[in-house]
């Protein structure tokens, strides 16, 4: 799919947002009430609603697999990349699960929440980007903090 | 406020059911990231888009130079486009907004009750969504539906302490508040 023209691309993941926004919708997921309800166990709808989510998925996966089907895109076999150990996963997903359990908004459902008329939405998204540059200026800092006690030791020899 | 000039829309039950069943929603979403991932051989994710956004707006950060983020995987950003249309459409289509102020009775008690306490409040919740998520390389689209429906180690880990911390912190709110408030 990266080797299509922009245009289709970016047009054809438009349209599996669009689906995919209405359905995070229609399920409840970007109602913060509901997502209340589903971390103090009081209703477990959203909890079924992801089950069959990642059942179905997985079912799908596994066929896909066994019978090599192929990829519209690409022509080959479909990939089925695993994202890696990184070292912060597990405190990553910890601050995740917090700032969840604060606001009842996850990265996918903010934008429906915004276009559903949720407005408040929109502060929450300045703070994701806000985080996520974080990171990456945190990972700077630690980028040039090993390079100067790498050319301190050099120095050092 | 009613969108009445969109009838075309309410006048179909699929469109105007504001809560599908369980099963039919969540059935839904597991064959939409199917699909997704034969039609483009991409997996399903959204937070990684938030990096995109990063470089897009001139930050020149290396986390956000790399492959992950060229603007050859700008689609990422057009998919959360598509998300905030799909959350208009479904407004559209049941003819009423969401109501932006209902928070639901966790949240209406545990946020501070004024404006400038609230964005505060907003802000640093999303600050904590967003770090965490890169940290952990995906939210819940990218670890919990993606990841754990390939039987992902990582994600299944990840999906773990998405969902552990996500209740403790409302579970222990719940517990704060009922003890203050007597």
């Amino acid at each position: 799919m990266n080797n299509s023209s922009p245009l289709i691309r970016n047009g054809s993941f438009l349209l599996f947002g669009v689906v995919f926004g209405f359905l995070l919708s229609r399920a409840g997921a970007t109602d913060p009430a509901l997502i209340a309800s589903l971390l103090l166990f009081e209703n477990l709808h959203l909890l079924w609603v992801i089950a069959t989510a990642v059942g179905v998925g997985a079912i799908l996966n596994l066929l896909a697999r066994q019978f090599k089907w192929r990829s519209l895109a690409s022509g080959e076999p479909i990939s089925f990349p695993h994202k890696p150990f990184v070292r912060a996963l597990i405190p990553g997903a910890l601050l995740f699960g917090v700032g969840w359990g604060l606001t009842g908004v996850c990265p996918g459902t903010a934008p429906a929440m915004l276009g559903e008329g949720q407005w408040f939405v929109g502060v929450v998204l300045i703070g994701i980007v806000a985080g996520t540059w974080l990171v990456g200026f945190i990972h700077h800092i630690q980028i040039k903090r090993q390079v100067q006690s790498r050319n301190m030791t050099a120095a050092n020899r | 406020m009613t969108l009445s000039n969109f009838s075309w829309l309410t006048d179909s039950p699929i469109f105007s059911t504001t809560l599908w069943p369980a099963w039919v929603a969540g059935g839904a979403i597991g064959i939409l990231a199917f699909a997704q991932r034969w039609m483009t051989d991409q997996p399903l994710g959204c937070s990684a888009a938030f990096g995109n956004a990063c470089a897009r707006m001139g930050s020149r950060l290396p986390l956000f130079q790399g492959p992950a983020h060229s603007a050859v995987t700008d689609w990422k950003l057009w998919f959360l486009v598509g998300i905030f249309l799909g959350g208009l459409l479904a407004s559209l289509s049941t003819g009423t907004w969401a109501e932006p102020t209902h928070f639901g009775t966790l949240y209406t008690a545990l946020m501070p009750h004024s404006d400038a306490g609230r964005v505060l409040w907003w802000l640093f919740g999303g600050v904590l969504i967003g770090m965490g998520s890169r940290l952990a390389g995906g939210c819940t689209s990218g670890h919990t539906i993606n990841g754990v429906a390939m039987g992902s180690p990582a994600s299944i880990v990840a999906s773990i302490f998405f969902f552990a911390a996500a209740v403790g912190t409302a579970q222990l709110a719940h517990q704060l508040l009922s003890a203050l408030g007597g």
